[in-house]
């Protein structure tokens, strides 16, 4: 440490910067509207562990992982996640009121069609009830995708090779409910989504052949380097293949997986007439390298590539969710309560430096969760988060313990509360690196090896201690030390800072 | 020891820092004590084994609110869903919980019987079935789990006996990991004893404890190394007596700092578990509870003790030792002196000296300058 005039300036300067950047960054968050991202134990929802029904490669449970998220995706909620848990398939879907739908949506085998494309549709304003049973052709007869309206032309000048009229949405079928996977029927009309294309649905025929038709398909490069979809039929699906073809004949076709349009090409639009596809196929496009490889992929592996078993489901009710919330901010209030009264009993006027400190740390703590719950990086806020913070309770007022009984220490050996807070510091600042380090070692092994809950109990509380470390250097040294230097004239009340020291100014 | 916290002449003594217990000279008492409970626990561990939560050995669960039903009402109502066997049980006087073991079932008949399970609760509570949580769990999730947590645990061990011993010194890093391994049995003892159910958030809570504990004894463990370097360099105290003075300064922080632990926990444990029935918050507390007061017993009375054992019977702590009680011996006058001295021969650190330790730190070095 520098002189003391400098230093001075220094300590106050970090004192009113950490003040400031604590709650302004609350104030921030909270004006933003964030708030932490709840996980499905507080929020309710739906969380399933899927294992693999037999040993198979990191790519395929990567493709099965993509396809899960397809259809976990597909059912518009927000803040699902899926991913690899060990050799295992994780997914949460927090803040979904039917939770026991949505695992049928979610565990149900996926399947690969080829339907015909009746007409196109914006996506309705309203969430409307999801379509069932529905049969017919609602499309109006101007926008529908018929031969006559498509008007596909081949020719050569053009980039694809043909040419085609541009029909639009069909206006009035905006308000066309959506199927839900579920209720996706290969023998009924259906209204999908489609993969990539946020806003554009297309209403589909009764599907005219399943993914067991096709026996691969890969994604390749043409001579002049654009990615198209190569795929061969079975020897049964070859001649059915020809059939559909034939009667959709410059027209789309769609490939549909698990309640999703993959893709819909115009089928032979740089031929003049319908001719076999002899077992062989190809898929052109505006594809990228990653949209062409999932097309590939969706046809290959029209359902999961491996079998899923599942391991452990849990749904958990919002009421139930809602209770274990308020029980969770009841303990914590309580036991912060607790606390923060034996802290003003026992420390007096330090006592309050533990109080300000702690709502600075809670400050910024609300504000780093509330951020990171808009990001994907953080473990949603769970109860085993909620217990996490309240133990770090515990660890931050040590820091404060720890100082202050050094404090203690050095008023006993006779020093002046002026010197004591200088020296005591030091020693303290030792005890507590050490000591964080240790709880901070424990949070990262926990984080890295372990699963479910325990990564966002060890997320928080590695969180916390980190936080801990910053506020006793750029908060709690500061305050303690400013507040020693003027203690030179204070009165020798109860609340004073030297009656928490245990020294009296009679001595 | 609870003494010295309650009455009131010697919480002023802790208050300053100037409690003069024993604590190495006593540690066959305090070896005694843990090992009484580890011994209850393993024996009960033997006989009885742990109660294993359906995370480890498959089942499902389901849990509603459900104000004013009884646990005879409930099983009745689930029994004649169709369950076999049900454990039904009441948490916090509100949460009902139902479990049972459907793996006999195929995966199809395991989803009918739980839907029927759900419509059973939802119409005994008077509840919409969206309001009832379910749970199931593969019997092989559980080995997994459990899996997961030894690796952590043995990690855990590893890095921090590394860290212990590069950043103090080895047998530190030994008296730390035995301490750990007795916070370790005894929460595993307690739980096993009174059967309390063990779920992956048990074994959190554990893993907490262990770091709990730890960090306790790596504060007093700082305090001994600066002791070392400082108050030991004069050659006016033996290392037990020196580890005696650590303990006794750090007292107070250890008994603060284990309170405000405690408190938080106790608050999860009452407030939480027992007042709203949060689940979740009743298996952590537990665990927790027992474990922080194992915690804060074992970095007082176990790591300290073990680390002075293990200290000195290094050579020149053994001579140190040695040197300090022939002089004292020497010193000694009156009858009465002598006869303590005798008495506690073949103690390392009697409380009497323990005591004129605490008195004498500041004094001794000036009296070795005159002479």
């Amino acid at each position: 440490m520098a002189t003391t005039a400098t230093s001075r300036r220094g300590l106050a300067v970090s004192l009113v910067l950490t003040l400031v950047i604590s709650f302004g960054s609350l104030i921030g968050a909270m004006s933003a509207g964030w708030g932490p991202k709840l996980g499905l134990d507080l929020a309710g929802g739906l969380s399933v562990v899927f294992k693999p029904a037999h040993a198979t490669s990191a790519a395929n449970m990567n493709e099965v992982v993509n396809i899960i998220s397809n259809r976990v995706n597909g059912l518009g909620v927000s803040g699902a996640t899926v991913h690899l848990q060990g050799g295992n398939v994780a997914v949460s879907v927090p803040g979904v009121s039917d939770a026991r739908a949505v695992l049928a949506d979610v565990g149900q085998t996926a399947q690969l069609l080829f339907r015909p494309v009746l007409c196109e549709v914006t996506v309705p304003q309203k969430v409307l009830q999801p379509l069932k049973n529905y049969n017919g052709n609602p499309c109006s007869a101007k926008t529908a995708f018929t031969l006559a309206n498509l008007a596909v032309t081949p020719d050569s000048n053009s980039i694809n090779g043909f040419t085609m009229a541009n029909l639009g949405p069909d206006l009035s079928l905006t308000n066309f409910p959506t199927t839900a996977p579920a209720s996706d029927n290969p023998y009924e009309t259906v209204a999908l989504p489609v993969l990539g294309q946020p806003g554009r649905r297309y209403i589909l025929g009764p599907a005219q052949l399943s993914g067991q038709a096709v026996k691969s398909a890969v994604a390749q490069q043409d001579q002049a380097g654009a990615w198209l979809v190569n795929y061969t039929l079975t020897s049964a699906g070859s001649p059915q293949w020809d059939q559909v073809a034939t009667k959709n004949f410059h027209m789309l076709v769609a490939i549909e997986l698990d309640g999703v349009v993959q893709s819909a090409p115009v089928i032979s639009a740089t031929a003049t007439s319908p001719s076999s596809f002899g077992g062989q196929g190809s898929i052109s496009g505006s594809f990228t390298q990653s949209s062409a490889q999932t097309l590939a992929i969706a046809m290959q592996f029209g359902s999961l590539p491996v079998r899923l078993l599942p391991l452990s489901t849990e749904t958990v009710s919002p009421t139930l969710g809602h209770s274990a919330l308020v029980a969770g901010l009841g303990a914590g209030l309580a036991g912060l309560i607790l606390v923060l009264l034996y802290t003003i009993l026992y420390y007096r006027a330090l006592g309050l430096v533990i109080w300000l400190g702690l709502g600075v740390t809670g400050a910024l703590l609300w504000a780093i969760i509330s951020a990171l719950g808009r990001t994907s990086l953080a473990p949603s806020f769970d109860l085993a988060g909620v217990t996490g913070l309240i133990v770090s309770i515990g660890i931050t007022v040590d820091s404060y313990i720890v100082y202050f009984e050094r404090l203690k220490d050095e008023a006993r050996a006779g020093r002046t509360v002026r010197t004591s807070v200088d020296r005591g510091f030091k020693s303290a600042w030792r005890t507590v690196l050490a000591a964080d380090m240790v709880s901070l070692l424990a949070a990262v092994l926990l984080y890295l090896i372990a699963v479910g809950s325990v990564r966002g109990f060890a997320f928080f509380l590695g969180l916390s201690t980190l936080m801990d470390v910053a506020i006793t250097w750029y908060f709690t040294r500061p305050i303690v030390i400013l507040l020693g230097r003027r203690s030179g004239v204070q009165s020798n009340s109860m609340m004073s800072m030297a009656a928490g020291m245990g020294v009296s100014n009679d001595e | 020891m609870s003494e010295i916290v309650l009455s009131t002449s010697k919480s002023g003594r802790l208050y300053r820092g100037q409690t003069s217990v024993d604590f190495v000279g006593r540690r066959r008492i305090w070896l005694l004590a843990s090992l009484v409970v580890i011994v209850a626990g393993l024996s009960s561990l033997g006989f009885r084994g742990l109660n294993l939560g359906i995370d480890f050995k498959g089942g499902s669960s389901w849990q509603v609110l459900a104000k004013g039903i009884t646990v005879s009402q409930a099983t009745a109502a689930v029994t004649s869903a169709g369950l076999n066997d049900p454990n039904v049980f009441l948490l916090g006087g509100q949460t009902l919980t139902v479990q049972a073991n459907l793996s006999s079932l195929s995966l199809a008949d395991q989803l009918t019987e739980t839907n029927k399970v759900v419509t059973a609760l939802a119409t005994l509570a008077h509840r919409s079935p969206n309001q009832v949580s379910t749970s199931s769990v593969g019997p092989t999730w559980g080995g997994q789990v459990t899996n997961r947590a030894l690796e952590a645990l043995i990690a855990f061990f590893v890095a921090v006996v590394a860290y212990i011993a590069m950043r103090f010194e080895p047998k530190m890093a030994l008296a730390a990991f035995i301490a750990m391994l007795h916070d370790l049995l005894v929460t595993i003892g307690v739980y096993s004893l009174f059967g309390f159910q063990i779920t992956p958030d048990t074994v959190i809570a554990i893993l907490t404890i262990l770091g709990y504990s730890l960090y306790d004894t790596v504060v007093v463990f700082d305090r001994v190394r600066d002791n070392t370097s400082g108050v030991m360099k004069t050659g006016a105290m033996t290392y037990s007596e020196m580890i005696n003075l650590s303990m006794n300064q750090t007292l107070a922080r250890s008994i603060n700092t284990s309170l405000v632990a405690i408190l938080p926990v106790l608050s999860i444990l009452v407030v939480g578990a027992e007042l709203l029935g949060a689940t979740t918050l009743q298996n952590y507390g537990l665990a927790l509870f027992v474990g922080l007061m194992s915690g804060a017993y074992s970095s007082i009375f176990i790591a300290s003790p073990i680390l002075a054992w293990t200290k000195e019977r290094e050579p020149r702590y053994r001579e140190l030792s040695l040197r300090l009680e022939t002089r004292a011996a020497r010193q000694a006058v009156t009858p009465a002196m002598a006869a303590r001295m005798t008495d506690d021969k073949n103690s390392v650190g009697s409380p009497s000296s323990a005591a004129a330790a605490a008195t004498v730190v500041v004094a001794k070095p000036r009296k070795r300058k005159k002479r």
